[in-house]
């Protein structure tokens, strides 16, 4: 366990892009520069804000106000419905970007990533990072557009970089290293650390720790055992002192989807057309990634408080929660399979108006596995179809063949943009 | 919601191929009313997929609205697909 601050030379830097959605069409569209713009999911005004401009946070417009109380309090907000190939484009442009910098650069999400610079050539590692940094922002703005805008961060570790890049908002440049990482840290809140949220926040302030410095100042073994009582007090001692801990690669474990339900008003035969949908979704998300799954959960979220002790499945703490899933004896990945597993699991769900509903596959594996099955012709041709299917879609675009029961259902269940994980984009 | 207007609408369009990074700049497209169309600014252009085919879509502007023009690059086709933001 170090002691010391990470006393070398800050070759990690974060590049977070500034309202990424919001500046893309103020960059696409240029008559909306300069004036409040939210995008949202849907075009309707009770629809959640998923980011908003600079214009529009400077009049008070915060993500996850609805359209319609944000437009209380701007009237000239102007509200778009999200455009993923758009965005995914402005991805891949800033991923091109990083790859010249470096062999090492992860994707953390659709609009920030990292860049190792010391896995880079002696000739870009040698350099001053803050005239790469510089060169970074330079080439968004001729490479995209003169309206992109991006934060970044430099410092001896991710976590740093991270914290780094959350400075001075926008088009911010900050470096954190050794000689300046408490004077940094004695500006922050302990809620401005990336992943210290409310219930870590309570964890430490339940010990006496209200700054980021006095967490700075903890020892490795009070975090371990009284804080976190666990592994993550001895990481969260390395990484506020710059050394590295967060270079890590996690496999796929789950794969699904949510939606929201357009109207208050379907019946339980259309909410599971769009249930339906969702597997579809999910198993064509599933087999991107070459993946098997085992199991399937299902969950719905009713409207006010519902009593469901009745039922087969799981209530969450809020009590509007309900969900349940299966795991099967044999790995599936077709739509047919899923959606049979989906369907047994919907017949329990209690009654009440739905308001979401979402599924997802678990126990991931590579691949079906070489056990012989006594229904081994039966589970060959299903994956033949499969494939068949999937490239029909691949050939001539999504969702060019897919089930009868989801006739009409892709006007209502769009394809969104990912906020988590990059693997799909 | 904003004053978007989505059309299909084929367009003849003045496009000039050069170097650069965005080597097919639209300058100007005529609209099927007559109506001239003189391009400003080129806000965003991007490639996107309709099954295998390549569709390159061009958000501009000329000063006084912005548009998306999509060029289809196996039909080789201009459509105009959306007018908005009108000032």
């Amino acid at each position: 366990m170090r002691e010391d601050y990470n006393p070398t030379r800050p070759l990690v830097m974060h590049i977070d892009l500034n309202s990424c959605f919001a500046t893309v069409e103020q960059q696409a569209r240029p008559m909306l520069r300069d004036r409040p713009v939210a995008i949202l999911n849907r075009r309707t005004e009770h629809t959640m804000i998923i980011t908003c401009s600079y214009e529009a946070k400077a009049m008070g417009v915060r993500l996850g106000m609805s359209f319609k109380e944000a437009k209380r309090l701007c009237p000239q907000l102007v509200g778009l419905e999200s455009d993923p190939p758009k965005y995914r484009y402005v991805y891949h442009k800033l991923m091109e970007i990083m790859r010249d910098y470096s062999p090492s650069f992860t994707m953390k999400s659709i609009d920030e990533g990292v860049i190792d610079f010391a896995q880079s050539s002696a000739a870009i590692r040698d350099r001053d990072m803050v005239e790469v940094a510089q060169e970074i922002k330079h080439r968004l703005r001729t490479e995209i557009g003169c309206a992109m805008r991006c934060n970044i961060g430099i410092a001896p570790n991710r976590f740093l970089a991270k914290t780094a890049a959350g400075l001075n908002k926008p088009d911010g440049l900050n470096v954190i290293d050794h000689t300046n990482l408490r004077e940094v840290l004695g500006r922050l809140k302990l809620q401005d650390l990336t992943g210290i949220a409310s219930r870590n926040e309570h964890r430490l302030t339940q010990v006496g720790i209200m700054t980021p410095l006095q967490f700075l100042d903890a020892d490795a073994y009070s975090l371990r055992t009284v804080v976190f009582k666990s592994i993550c007090g001895d990481q969260w001692h390395q990484r506020l002192r710059g050394w590295e801990v967060d270079d890590v690669v996690y496999d796929l474990k789950t794969c699904g989807r949510q939606y929201v339900l357009e109207s208050r008003q379907l019946t339980r035969a259309q909410v599971s057309q769009r249930l339906h949908h969702l597997v579809e979704s999910v198993g064509s998300k599933l087999r991107s990634q070459q993946k098997c799954a085992r199991g399937v959960g299902i969950y719905v979220r009713l409207y006010g408080d519902a009593e469901g002790s009745a039922s087969n499945g799981r209530w969450g703490r809020k009590g509007n929660y309900w969900h349940e899933k299966y795991l099967a004896p044999l790995p599936f990945y077709s739509d047919a399979a899923i959606w049979a597993i989906a369907r047994r699991l919907f017949a329990h769900v209690p009654p009440g108006g739905i308001r979401e509903i979402g599924v997802h596959c678990y126990h991931l594996t590579d691949d079906m596995g070489n056990q012989l099955s006594l229904f081994g012709n039966e589970l060959v041709r299903e994956q033949q179809v499969t494939t068949a299917l999937d490239e029909i879609n691949q050939r001539y675009g999504n969702r060019t063949i897919h089930s009868a029961d989801t006739l009409g259902t892709g006007v209502y269940v769009k394809q969104k943009i990912p906020f988590g994980s990059t693997r799909y984009l | 919601m904003n004053d978007e207007l989505f059309l299909n609408e084929r367009v003849e369009v003045v496009a000039v191929f050069s170097e650069g990074l965005n080597p097919c700049k639209p300058v100007k497209f005529r609209r099927a009313s007559g109506r001239e169309v003189d391009i400003t600014e080129i806000g965003l252009c991007h490639p996107t997929t309709a099954g295998r085919r390549m569709v390159h879509m061009f958000d501009v502007t000329d000063g006084g609205a912005d548009y998306r023009l999509e060029f289809d690059s196996e039909r080789l086709t201009w459509l105009l697909t959306l007018e908005a933001d009108r000032v």
